[in-house]
């Protein structure tokens, strides 16, 4: 690899990593603004993660080491899963043919960590939380295949870079396939970080929880690690989402760069309005919910067929 | 039935109740509710003397309170329990039990109300148990994840439905009825403010209106007007809480900021009637301690024109939103049968479908001359605790409008005198929440012997865990904040 492809996977990394709570803030901010408040500062959850530094980490008397190690495991991957994400037209740290299975199970390995470890504590609600946490993965991951899964088989590529890269605007039937999966991945996305309507991010009420529940006993450092992780991971979802308007990068970097932003930017206020004028579901109604952005990513495979 | 019939604050002279044998009593008692009257209190006459117990129970039909008297003639503290064919007698039972060492005889299922060890001793109480390989036991709280009032709650789940839900409280008891009978009339009312902060007014106006029926004063028409406003002033407040809280917990984050920027108006303009937002300092014996003027009547009136014309638009996006109504309907249902057999009152009861307001069935202060209209509604479910707020908003608001128009001259407080002695008081309330009575009665030299008060919760609590059986563990904080019941309240 050259040397300027590992210099843009390390800026694309930091960039990641040092702009994901502030895309949270800027949810947050839309959010009070769209409900009538002023609402906290852009920068709050960086103060939040400043502050969970600070606290002294407490595990519970019941748990083993799983508790102990999980958040590390978390974050470490969702750190990778991040270093394999192109910002527009930036090479990506970690990438080759096949890496969008990792990809997928790198998010996979953190969830099924993170669910151990609440059982691991051994709460009544802790457990309940990872039950439902676990269920509704088992809906979530064929959203994720079906939908980036058919650009893959579309595009013939197996890796992130070289999909978005094989994505040329004048091809119609990508402009179709784009607009029908950024929705599943929307949908992938509010699911994924426990956003509206499936969960509530901001409840205390510890019985409707599915991603809070499980972190309900964690403090300091590991809760640090939970909470910092999460937010890199909805990042995640939105570059994942914000870059499949590469081809305009192709044109000129600074349109590419500016685009990139304005998606950005678009994809906080939709989150935002749709944190403030929907109401969360039924929980049994979630799977319903994800089948549907699973039907569109089948939807994508058959409109292939038929146009070819 | 051998028993004395007395009206919403009517004084009486305790000496006038027969107190019956066990057999009679028993009878009496079982008559009554068998005639579809409720029981509102089971307690003795003094503190200090055990053995002389009364039994309340209301009509609603004729406004009547019938007050059937129980002498203990046996060594041991014990009674026949009504409570296995009228489920409503059983938390009644307990709490005399728990708190007077009574045992009542054939009682189902006596358990602690607040105290954890006088019923059991150092037994600690058993929760009902499912058993079985798929079952699982939710125990929450009594410290909750978010900043509320604790309380212990005991699920029995089959994945995520419901089967069973008990529910322990106790943890805020703070004695407040024997603290009553020794305070100053001045700690009375400071006392009775702090009952539950949700229902200031509610409860202190219940306290005023015994003693004033105590002290046989009669207040002013003007200062009966300006409490019923501040009593429904606090009715609107409570109900945009509730609504707002109802709209939170389904993640709806616009109506619910909505309704609360509302209830800032509703509890400013109590403030700029009495200097408190939540109506503390308000009331003294024989009136109220502030008076309506051109300047505050003006300040509420605007407020509540923008409360009127702003709750209509947030109300129909509500109710007319697909997402909540899916969340509502059907969920956390009582039926009117089980309501009526477990004696729900207050908004969960108008809720089924059962006709009960205080503020008609039992009329006190200014709502004997101005009447409200009842409102029910029929399903029992979170949607119909919810339209009912909404519902009752509207009429509080026609209530206040009309009583500012003309608000009767004259003074805002009287002279108040000594307690009767040998007497006795009922006194109902319709608070925001439901039925609230106090019932005190005095001695030979004028001094409280015994103080009881029923908050709406006593009642309601069980109405929850009811209305949770079959619905799914993640509905229980929606249903919890359709019922929106007051720890303390309950704890006393």
């Amino acid at each position: 690899m050259e040397l300027t492809s590992i210099l843009q996977g390390i800026i694309s990394l930091v960039l990641i990593l040092g702009l994901s709570p502030l895309f949270v803030g800027l949810v947050n901010k839309q959010k009070a603004i769209f409900t009538g408040r002023i609402g906290a500062s852009l920068l709050q959850p960086y103060y939040e993660l400043m502050k969970l530094i600070k606290k002294e980490t407490i595990n519970a008397t019941s748990s083993s080491f799983i508790s102990a190690v999980t958040p590390m495991i978390n974050f470490i991957a969702v750190v990778i899963a991040a270093a394999m994400l192109p910002i527009s037209f930036a090479h990506p740290l970690i990438s080759f043919e096949g890496d969008i299975i990792l990809f997928a199970y790198m998010l996979g390995l953190a969830r099924f960590f993170q669910v151990l470890a609440a059982m691991d504590i051994g709460s009544s609600f802790e457990g309940m939380g990872a039950a439902r946490e676990a269920t509704f993965a088992v809906f979530a991951e064929p959203i994720f295949f079906f939908t980036v899964g058919s650009i893959a088989f579309i595009s013939g590529f197996t890796s992130i870079y070289d999909i978005y890269h094989s994505i040329r605007l004048d091809n119609l039937s990508f402009v179709v396939f784009i607009i029908v999966c950024s929705i599943s991945v929307f949908i992938l996305a509010v699911t994924e970080c426990s956003r509206m309507p499936v969960d509530d991010p901001n409840t205390h009420l510890e019985l409707t929880m599915i991603h809070e529940v499980m972190i309900l006993d964690n403090s300091g450092i590991d809760l640090f690690l939970y909470q910092y992780s999460s937010y890199i991971k909805l990042f995640i979802y939105v570059i994942l989402e914000a870059s499949f308007f590469y081809p305009f990068a192709v044109q000129s970097y600074t349109l590419g760069i500016i685009i990139f932003l304005v998606v950005i930017f678009i994809l906080s206020a939709a989150l935002a309005a749709v944190e403030t004028i929907t109401s969360r579901f039924k929980m049994k109604n979630i799977p319903h919910y994800l089948l549907f952005a699973t039907a569109i990513g089948i939807l994508n495979l058959l409109i292939y067929t038929f146009t070819r | 039935m051998n028993s004395l019939k007395v009206q919403n604050g009517e004084v009486f002279n305790h000496n006038e109740i027969e107190f019956l044998n066990a057999d009679k009593f028993h009878a009496s008692v079982l008559n009554g509710l068998s005639n579809g009257y409720r029981m509102i209190g089971l307690f003795p006459v003094d503190k200090k003397n055990p053995n002389k117990i009364v039994s309340i129970l209301s009509d609603s039909a004729s406004s009547s309170l019938y007050i059937i008297g129980y002498e203990n003639k046996g060594d041991k503290l014990e009674f026949e329990s009504f409570a296995n064919q009228f489920p409503q007698t059983n938390y009644f039972e307990c709490e005399l039990a728990e708190n007077y060492g009574y045992k009542p005889l054939y009682h189902p299922w006596l358990r602690p109300v607040r105290k954890q060890n006088i019923i059991l001793g150092s037994q600690p109480y058993k929760f009902f148990k499912l058993d079985g390989d798929e079952v699982h036991e939710v125990a929450v709280g009594p410290i909750h994840a978010g900043v509320i009032e604790p309380g212990h709650f005991r699920f029995q789940c089959h994945g995520e439905l419901v089967y069973h839900l008990e529910i322990n409280l106790g943890y805020q008891h703070r004695g407040i009825e024997s603290l009553m009978l020794n305070a100053n009339p001045n700690q009375r009312i400071i006392l009775s403010e702090s009952i539950a902060g949700d229902t200031v007014i509610g409860h202190t106006s219940t306290h005023c209106n015994a003693f004033e029926s105590l002290t046989e004063t009669q207040i002013n028409l003007r200062a009966q007007v300006i409490r019923s406003i501040a009593e429904e002033l606090e009715r609107i407040a409570m109900h945009l809480t509730g609504l707002g809280g109802i709209a939170n917990d389904i993640g709806f984050a616009l109506p619910a900021s909505a309704y609360g920027r509302l209830r800032t108006l509703v509890i400013n303009s109590l403030a700029s009637l009495c200097g408190s937002r939540f109506g503390r300092g308000l009331f003294v014996y024989g009136g109220v301690r502030f008076d309506f003027n051109d300047e505050n009547i003006k300040q509420i009136k605007s407020n509540l024109e923008i409360v009127k014309k702003d709750i209509e638009a947030i109300n129909d996006f509500l109710f007319s939103s697909t997402g909540a109504l899916i969340r509502f309907e059907n969920t956390g249902v009582v039926s009117k049968d089980f309501a009526g057999k477990i004696g729900l009152v207050g908004t969960a009861a108008k809720a089924c479908g059962i006709e009960l307001d205080s503020r008609i069935n039992f009329p006190y202060g200014a709502y004997r001359y101005f009447p409200v209209s009842p409102i029910t509604l029929s399903t029992g479910d979170v949607f119909a605790r919810a339209r009912l707020r909404a519902l009752e908003i509207d009429e509080s608001l026609r209530f206040i409008f009309e009583q500012l128009e003309n608000i009767p001259s004259g003074i805002t407080t009287e002279k108040v005198g000594e307690l009767r002695i040998n007497s006795g008081v009922i006194s109902i309330v319709e608070g925001w929440r439901g039925e609230i009575i106090h019932s005190a009665f005095t001695d030979e030299e004028g001094k409280i012997i015994q103080y009881k008060i029923k908050d709406p919760s006593f009642n309601n609590w069980y109405g929850l865990s009811l209305a949770l059986r079959n619905t799914a563990i993640s509905d229980f904080p929606l249903c919890n904040k359709s019922f929106d019941l007051s720890y303390a309240g309950h704890d006393l």
